[in-house]
């Protein structure tokens, strides 16, 4: 009979290596320590029943598709120049202003390109002009003219300074001094913007006005080079760093405005 | 008392496991990858919570690839990929596009607006793309059915479909 036979020290191992299990089950489970996978809502808008994927702390939409519908239908599609194309964020924002929570008149085109047919639009969301770092709403627009859902990355409400208290030299020279060996490598800005910086903190956002700035050393600028900058970001309220980040190439990264790809024949190198 | 006898051994081979487990996380030896020789396991979790390896993948055609959104380069090659992807997948044409140090929502964002479904491993501090020795987004690492790294690639290089298409060819039935 085995039964019997475990006895209260086989017990004890037993429930010690259950104990063991669960833990080790909860320690390797997706959702553990990862992305939060916001549930996906129904929702009736204006009478359109749309699919809402909510993001966790601001609540703005992440993502919107249409259930049994488009959420725009852009008219004469197979017509429109280049720039029209561009525009069309402004119609479906407005429809959808209530629930993005924000105004057409944020929106700064970040890009627009057709591939295969398909016209893919994204824009950055500003504050005052200022474009805020990371934030985007985009879609595709089929041939036919048809949007049929949205991603974005938006910030309601958003609190933030619209002066600068510092100055821009100011600023920039305390960038500097945040890499090591500034002048031994001979760093080079190569890019440099005003942005609004959010930090999600636990339940709220503070909100940066910052000079962004990234600097590579010389040497990073050959073609061949592994190496990469830096992109310092400074608050312009205090002149602290909020932000100091190793960049890999191409040449520039994280500034949205006022940099230049560098040339495809650049980015390749020798093997 | 077997049965108790089994359950020291269990419990000893538990402890064990666990203590491998615990090891598995320290980083490990970096090394750059090599045209023709094995890839390097990763364990990464994607947008939806999954966790994505070499073995998962084992018996696949993989294109890792990494990349972030603030690269225009790779905005551009995703839609071409995503066709392939769609067409080949169950063909055993898998993708991972791996998302260098950023946050799930923006690399969610991105794959919402480009219609993207390719699984998107993060790398939210670049171990990985260390590991793989990526210095420059996007690169590219073709790796074939025994896990054998075949493609290194660059920069923008599949703007042009037919490059992808080509490479492609190598492994499956293309028109």
């Amino acid at each position: 009979m085995l039964v019997p036979r475990l006895s209260q020290k086989s017990k004890f191992i037993l429930s010690i290596l259950s104990i063991l299990i669960s833990t080790l089950t909860l320690f390797t489970s997706p959702g553990f320590g990862g992305p939060e996978k916001p549930d996906d809502e129904t929702i009736l808008y204006q009478g359109q029943k749309l699919s809402v994927k909510r993001d966790p702390l601001t609540k703005a939409p992440l993502i919107i598709r249409g259930i049994e519908s488009n959420l725009l239908e852009v008219k004469n599609f197979p017509k429109l120049s280049r720039k029209e194309i561009t525009n069309t964020g402004i119609p479906l924002v407005s429809k959808y202003k209530s629930l993005l929570q924000i105004e057409p008149d944020q929106l700064k085109l970040k890009s627009a390109e057709k591939i295969s047919d398909t016209w893919y639009v994204s824009y950055w969301q500003t504050f005052h002009g200022v474009i805020l770092y990371e934030s985007s709403l985009g879609f595709s627009i089929e041939p036919k003219g048809r949007i049929k859902s949205l991603g974005a990355l938006l910030y309601p409400n958003v609190q933030a300074p619209v002066t600068s208290k510092v100055s821009h030299e100011e600023a920039l020279k305390i960038g500097q001094r945040q890499i090591k060996d500034f002048k031994k490598l001979k760093c080079i800005l190569l890019a440099e913007s005003v942005l609004i910086y959010p930090v999600k903190k636990k339940n709220s956002i503070d909100y940066y006005r910052v000079y962004a700035f990234n600097f590579f050393p010389e040497k990073a600028l050959h073609p061949a080079s592994v190496v990469g900058g830096w992109a310092v970001f400074i608050d312009t309220q205090t002149g602290k760093r909020v932000l100091y980040e190793e960049l890999l190439k191409p040449l520039g990264c994280c500034i949205p405005e006022d940099w230049v790809p560098p040339k495809l024949e650049e980015m390749k190198p020798k093997w | 008392m077997v049965s108790l006898r089994l359950l020291k051994y269990l419990s000893v081979v538990f402890a064990i496991s666990l203590l491998i487990f615990a090891c598995k996380e320290k980083p490990e030896k970096f090394s750059l990858p090599k045209l023709g020789t094995a890839a390097i396991d990763f364990n990464c979790q994607d947008l939806n919570g999954q966790i994505w390896s070499l073995d998962k993948v084992r018996g696949k055609v993989v294109l890792l690839r990494f990349w972030a959104d603030w690269c225009p380069y790779c905005r551009y090659e995703m839609p071409i990929i995503e066709k392939y992807y769609r067409k080949l997948n169950k063909e055993g044409f898998m993708v991972l596009a791996v998302n260098v140090k950023q946050s799930a929502a923006v690399a969610g964002a991105f794959m919402a607006q480009m219609d993207i479904t390719f699984p998107v491993p993060l790398d939210p501090d670049g171990k990985m793309a260390k590991r793989y020795g990526v210095y420059a987004i996007p690169t590219n690492f073709l790796i074939d059915r025994q896990g054998i790294i075949r493609e290194i690639l660059i920069g923008e290089v599949f703007r042009e479909e037919k490059v992808l298409r080509d490479l492609l060819k190598g492994y499956f039935r293309l028109g």
